[in-house]
């Protein structure tokens, strides 16, 4: 291919204005995590105080209970989500773009009208606890509001939609040739199921791994709306030392951690993606790098 | 083919062997059906509690009596008038700057001719789909604070475009490698600079997908709660982080009213998005494309 001006220039555009709202502020979280705080005010060094603090007793039960909550809660949604996307993959026509439309539309609703009316409906005194009572499973006060339960429950109808999307994608490419093939050779529904459907939307469990446990691991706005803002997890942990306690330095080590538990965690979802570049992606993508050159 | 599996191709009919058995499909339909209610009663119990007397001026957790008296309070409350006006603003603004960059982003993660600088730009945009608004929100205070760079509107408005520009740089990558190579790399042959090319010959052909993508920005940065929330002054204040403010401490049911006046606008402009796709991509085509080019779920792509 030819090489022109402009080349460069196109891609430094939005590298350029990534780098100063988005590299250049973590660099200088990266760099104030090592340094020591007064009230409001960091003095910079190379200091393991703030990474010791983090993970020192008072902390460290708040990162393992955020890193369970993130794994837990994403598998639950994952487990949810898997059979939506394959009852939406295996139709077609105007009944496939309906459902792909009823998941977008609370994906892309506002979080905050998704979030606060499951602090009506898990009240005591709400219409869940009226409706349990009525049909006789409860007996006494709903008590899940502000607490654990309550966030997860709040967490999955959240990232339900962007899990069934990711896994619906990957599970519409399945050609239905291989799914006959499998039945063909004399595999049962579930035997088909489970060697050949759920292997094959590895990529799509991936990534809908990736959208809800990276996110779910910063999560702010539900802990504090149904969680009862005790400082369940790491974000609000984290929001309180910037915002009440002033410990920019403390602060930024708990990002720091956080963004190391997200690296670990997608390094191991892209791995669980790596057979399949090698495999059955790799003819594809090098005739497109060829086209590419060419 | 072997004999057996004819036999048996034969003992099916056409119609059963394609899905899945009759009890399995309707067990899968009731299980879409309950994550349905699941997904829609907070949204349906929003727009009924906004119509909820409450008492003592407080949202209950039981409907109390009916009464409009919510909506009146919120259009005329001074503060929720602000920050509406506020939001607006700030998400239009944060909206065409995501529009401006995430177009040219989405552009160079088709076609850019090095596919190093593919790799890191399509690293860079899945990051910022991932990584969650407390690390941006957070690093960004840092960073303005000890850059001494005041809290504006304007820092607020900066602050809320990466994750727009990432969802308009899919959105726009969608729709770039669905259009014919061949015409840009003519332009290219007869001496057009890149910048030229797109400009000239790829532009021109986005235009709908530009209008879904900007609306699908201007949705993302006017919902905004938690960048928002770390980056907004009592002079600057956004809707999302009032509301979230007072969510915490006992609401009253015309922050209902509110949230659902915001909801009825949201999918005004979602549907006006979902539209403009339409018009340039065929749903099946554009849908098999990002399945085989991304592997991930673009969000308004598939729209």
């Amino acid at each position: 291919m030819r090489r022109n001006t402009g080349d460069h220039v196109l891609a430094a555009i939005p590298l350029a204005w990534l780098a100063v709202l988005f590299l250049v502020p973590l660099g200088f979280t990266l760099v104030y995590s090592f340094g020591t705080s007064g009230f409001g005010s960091v003095t910079l060094g190379f200091s393991f105080a703030n990474y010791a603090q983090a993970l020192g007793p008072l902390y460290l039960e708040t990162f393992l209970r955020t890193l369970a909550f993130a794994v837990g809660s994403s598998i639950a949604c994952l487990v949810f989500a898997y059979p939506i996307a394959y009852a939406i993959a295996r139709r077609s026509g105007r009944f496939k773009v309906v459902a792909f439309a009823l998941m977008l539309v609370p994906y892309l609703a506002s979080l905050l009208i998704r979030v606060m009316s499951w602090q009506i409906l898990l009240a005591q005194g709400g219409p869940l606890e009226r409706m349990l009572r009525s049909i006789g499973l409860l007996h006494s006060p709903l008590t899940i509001l502000d607490s654990l339960p309550a966030v997860v429950v709040g967490t999955i109808a959240v990232y339900l939609p962007i899990a069934v999307i990711a896994l619906a994608v990957v599970l519409d490419r399945i050609p239905q040739e291989v799914i006959e093939a499998s039945r063909d050779l004399g595999a049962s529904d579930s035997a088909t199921f489970w060697t050949v459907i759920l292997p094959l939307s590895r990529p799509g469990i991936a990534t809908a791994a990736l959208l809800t446990a990276v996110p779910m691991l910063g999560e702010l706005v539900i802990p504090v709306l149904l969680g009862g803002n005790k400082g369940l997890f790491l974000a609000q942990a984290i929001s309180a030392q910037y915002v009440q306690s002033q410990n920019y330095a403390l602060g930024s080590a708990m990002v720091v951690l956080l963004v190391l538990a997200i690296a670990v965690i997608v390094a191991l979802l892209v791995r669980l993606t790596r057979g399949f570049e090698a495999t059955d992606d790799a003819p594809r993508r090098r005739a497109r790098a060829k086209r590419v050159e060419g | 083919m072997t004999a057996p599996a004819l036999l048996r191709e034969s003992a099916h009919p056409p119609v059963g062997s394609r899905g899945p058995r009759l009890a399995t499909g309707i067990a899968l339909w009731v299980w879409f059906g309950v994550a349905l209610v699941f997904l829609f009663a907070p949204i349906a119990t929003a727009v009924v509690y906004s119509f909820n007397k409450g008492v003592g001026g407080k949202q209950t957790s039981a409907f109390t009596g009916f009464s409009w008296d919510w909506y009146t309070q919120a259009f005329s409350d001074s503060t929720i008038r602000q920050a509406t006006g506020t939001s607006l603003i700030v998400a239009f603004w944060a909206a065409i700057i995501a529009v401006l960059i995430g177009t040219v982003l989405g552009f160079e993660l088709a076609r850019n001719p090095n596919r190093a600088v593919r790799r890191v730009l399509a690293a860079l945009t899945y990051i910022l789909l991932i990584v969650p608004d407390t690390v941006l929100g957070v690093s960004l205070l840092l960073f303005y604070t000890e850059t001494r760079i005041p809290l504006s509107t304007f820092t607020l408005i900066a602050a809320l475009t990466p994750p727009s520009i990432s969802v308009v740089a899919f959105v726009i990558r969608a729709r770039v490698l669905t259009l014919d190579r061949g015409v840009e790399d003519a332009a290219a042959d007869l001496g057009a600079s890149r910048l030229t090319t797109l400009r000239l010959v790829v532009l021109p052909q986005l235009g709908p997908a530009i209008g879904a993508a900007a609306l699908i920005a201007y949705t993302f940065a006017f919902d905004n709660v938690v960048i928002a929330n770390f980056l907004s002054t009592p002079t600057v204040n956004v809707l999302t982080v009032y509301l979230y403010g007072t969510l915490q401490y006992g609401p009253t049911p015309a922050v209902y009213a509110t949230a659902t006046i915001i909801f009825a606008a949201t999918i005004v402009v979602l549907a006006c998005a979902a539209l403009l796709l339409r018009t340039t991509m065929r749903l099946r085509g554009s849908r098999r494309l990002l399945g085989t080019e991304a592997a991930s779920a673009d969000r308004g792509a598939v729209a």
